[in-house]
C-alpha cells in the first residue's frame, strides 16, 4: 500500500512537471501573441498620423486628439500588460498547475480510496469464508467424535483377550482411528477460535515472554527477540497461537539450525511486529494463496494447511492484518499489524 | 610620457569617484528641521528611466527617508509624464506634509532644473541626523495600472467569450515592479 502510494505521488509529481513543461511553451506563446511589437508599431503609427492630420486640418483639430488619445491609452495599457508578463505568466502557469495538480491528486486519492476499499472487501470475505469453513469443520467434528469414541472402546473391549495376531490387527486398526482422532482435534480447534478480548499488551514483554516459554519448543530453531516496543490492544492468548503457528511453520522450512527473528516495527500510525525466520521460503506459486485454508506443502497427514488461515483471521478480528511480507531461499517474513481498536 | 600616463591613471581613478558624486542626491536641512534632498539629472538620464518617460506613461520616483537613530521617516514622490500629443513635460511633486505643487516644462533643460529643486523629505528630530534614504522608480502610475487591469478585466465581457476567472486573474497581477532603486546614507545638520 505504502509503495503505491508513494508510486501515486511520483506519478502525479511527474504529470504535473510535464503539464507545467508544456504549458510554458503555449502560455508564453499567446501572450507574446497579444503583445506583438508590430501591433504597438501600428498604434505609434497611428498616433502619428493623427497628429499630422492635426497640422494639415486645424479645424477638426479636437476629433484628432480623441482619436490619438483613445490610442494612446490602448498603447499604454499593452505597456503595462508587456511590463507586467513575466508576473502575468508566472500567475498564469501557477494557476493551471495548481488546478493540474488538484485533480491529480483526486484521481489518486479516489485510486487510493478504491484501492483500501477492495482491501476492506477483501478482508471482510476472507473472514466470511473462514466462518463457513469453521462451521463445516465444527460440525464435521461433532458428527464424527461420537462414532469415533464408540469405535475406538468396541476396539479396546475386542483386544481384550484375543489372540496375539488378532490383537495385532486391533491395534493397527486403532492406530489409524487414533490418526482420525488427530484430524477431527485439529478440525474442533480450527472451529473453537473465538472472537478475541482485547486487553492493553506490551509487545515487549509478551514476545519476551514467548521467547522464553518456547525456547526449546522447536530444537533446531533459535528464538531472537530484536526488540523495539509498544503497547497494543491484544488477546495474548490468540497472539500467543498465531506466534506458535507461524514458529511452527518456521521449524519445518528451515532445513537444519536456523533463527526465527521478532521485531516491533512501526507503519506510520499502525504497529507491527515483523517475524522472520532462515527457512528456505515458500514457493512462488503458493505465495498469493498461503492464507487460504488447507492450503499446505506438507505431506498427506501431516497437517491440514490451517495453521495461517487461523493466524489471520486472529490478526483480522483484532482489526489488523497478516501479511507476507517477503519470502525467499534465505528466509520468510511475516508481518502482524494491529489495529486501531480500542481495548474491552 | 611617464607624467601622461599618471594623468591617465589618476583620471581613471576619479572617474567612477565622478559618476557616484554624480548619481548622489545633496542632501540639506531646511528651517524647521525639514530635511530636504536635491536629486541630480543623472537618474533621469539613466537609459531604462529615459526610455520609460518618453513612453508617454506616468514615470514615479518614490523618495523615502528613514533617521537611523530614530524612528522618525517621511517619503516624497515625484510624477513625471511626457504628453505626447502638446510633446511636453506634466510633472508633478507631492512632498512629505502633503504640498503639491505641478508643472508643465516644455523642454528637456527646463525638466532637469525643476528635478534638481530641493524635494523635502520629512522634520528631523535634531538638528544633526544620519538617514538612510531609498529612491525608487516605477515605470507607471497606480492609476495606470488600475486602468490597464480593469481594462483587461473587461476583456472577457468584450470578447464573449473566455473564463472571467482567467481575465480576473490576469487583471490582479499588473503591478508596477521597480525598474530602478538607489540607496544612499547622508548625514544632515542644521546650517
Amino acid at each position: 500500500m505504502r509503495r503505491s502510494i508513494a508510486f501515486l505521488v511520483l506519478a502525479v509529481a511527474a504529470a504535473t512537471m510535464l503539464f507545467w513543461l508544456a504549458i510554458h511553451q503555449v502560455s508564453g506563446f499567446w501572450l507574446d501573441m497579444a503583445l506583438r511589437p508590430d501591433v504597438r508599431q501600428a498604434l505609434e503609427r497611428s498616433m502619428d498620423d493623427q497628429k499630422r492630420l492635426r497640422a494639415l486640418d486645424a479645424e477638426h483639430a479636437d476629433d484628432y486628439r480623441r482619436r490619438f488619445e483613445s490610442t494612446r491609452m490602448l498603447l499604454h495599457r499593452l505597456e503595462v500588460l508587456r511590463m507586467s508578463r513575466a508576473q502575468m505568466l508566472r500567475r498564469f502557469e501557477l494557476l493551471l498547475v495548481a488546478s493540474f495538480a488538484l485533480a491529480a491528486a483526486l484521481a489518486a486519492t479516489s485510486v487510493w480510496a478504491r484501492a483500501r476499499r477492495a482491501q476492506a472487501r477483501e478482508r471482510t470475505e476472507y473472514l466470511d469464508r473462514v466462518a463457513v469453513l469453521q462451521e463445516t469443520a465444527r460440525r464435521h467434528a461433532h458428527e464424527i467424535k461420537g462414532p469415533l469414541a464408540a469405535a475406538r472402546m468396541e476396539l479396546e473391549r475386542a483386544a481384550d483377550g484375543a489372540p496375539p495376531a488378532i490383537r495385532a490387527a486391533l491395534e493397527s486398526a486403532g492406530d489409524e482411528l487414533e490418526r482420525v482422532a488427530r484430524f477431527i482435534r485439529e478440525h474442533a480447534s480450527f472451529a473453537a477460535i473465538g472472537a478475541p478480548v482485547l486487553r492493553p499488551v506490551s509487545l515487549e514483554q509478551a514476545i519476551g515472554e514467548f521467547c522464553t516459554t518456547f525456547a526449546n519448543a522447536w530444537p533446531n530453531v533459535a528464538l531472537r527477540f530484536g526488540g523495539g516496543d509498544a503497547t497494543v490492544c491484544a488477546d495474548r492468548d490468540l497472539l500467543r497461537q498465531v506466534l506458535v503457528n507461524l514458529c511452527t511453520n518456521s521449524a519445518r522450512a528451515i532445513d537444519g539450525d536456523g533463527a526465527v527473528a521478532f521485531s516491533v516495527v512501526r507503519r506510520g500510525a499502525k504497529i507491527a511486529v515483523d517475524v522472520a525466520d532462515t527457512g528456505g521460503g515458500i514457493a512462488e506459486s503458493l505465495r498469493a494463496r498461503v492464507f487460504d485454508p488447507y492450503v499446505t506443502t506438507r505431506r498427506t497427514g501431516e497437517g491440514m494447511g490451517l495453521g495461517l488461515s487461523i493466524s489471520r483471521k486472529i490478526m483480522l478480528e483484532h482489526g489488523g492484518d497478516l501479511e507476507l511480507v517477503e519470502s525467499s531461499p534465505a528466509g520468510t517474513t511475516f508481518r502482524l499489524t494491529f489495529g486501531e481498536r480500542e481495548c474491552s | 610620457m611617464g607624467r601622461v600616463a599618471g594623468l591617465l591613471a589618476l583620471a581613471m581613478l576619479l572617474l567612477p569617484a565622478g559618476v557616484a558624486a554624480q548619481q548622489r542626491p545633496a542632501f540639506a536641512m531646511q528651517p524647521g528641521r525639514v530635511v530636504a534632498a536635491a536629486l541630480p539629472a543623472s537618474i533621469l538620464s539613466d537609459r531604462e528611466v529615459e526610455r520609460r518617460l518618453r513612453s508617454g506613461l506616468t514615470a514615479t520616483f518614490v523618495l523615502e527617508a528613514k533617521q537611523r537613530d530614530a524612528a522618525r521617516r517621511g517619503a516624497s514622490r515625484i510624477e513625471i509624464r511626457f504628453d505626447l500629443w502638446d510633446e511636453v513635460w506634466i510633472a508633478r511633486r507631492v512632498e512629505f506634509d502633503g504640498k503639491e505643487e505641478r508643472q508643465r516644462i516644455a523642454t528637456r533643460a527646463a525638466l532637469e532644473k525643476w528635478w534638481s529643486a530641493p524635494l523635502r523629505l520629512f522634520a528631523a528630530a535634531a538638528d544633526r541626523v544620519a538617514l538612510q534614504v531609498t529612491l525608487t522608480v516605477l515605470p507607471f502610475s497606480p492609476a495606470e495600472g488600475e486602468d490597464a487591469r480593469a481594462w483587461i478585466s473587461k476583456t472577457g465581457e468584450a470578447v464573449g467569450e473566455g473564463s472571467p476567472l482567467i481575465a480576473a486573474m490576469v487583471g490582479t497581477t499588473v503591478s508596477a515592479k521597480p525598474i530602478r532603486s538607489y540607496r544612499w546614507s547622508a548625514e544632515v545638520a542644521a546650517p
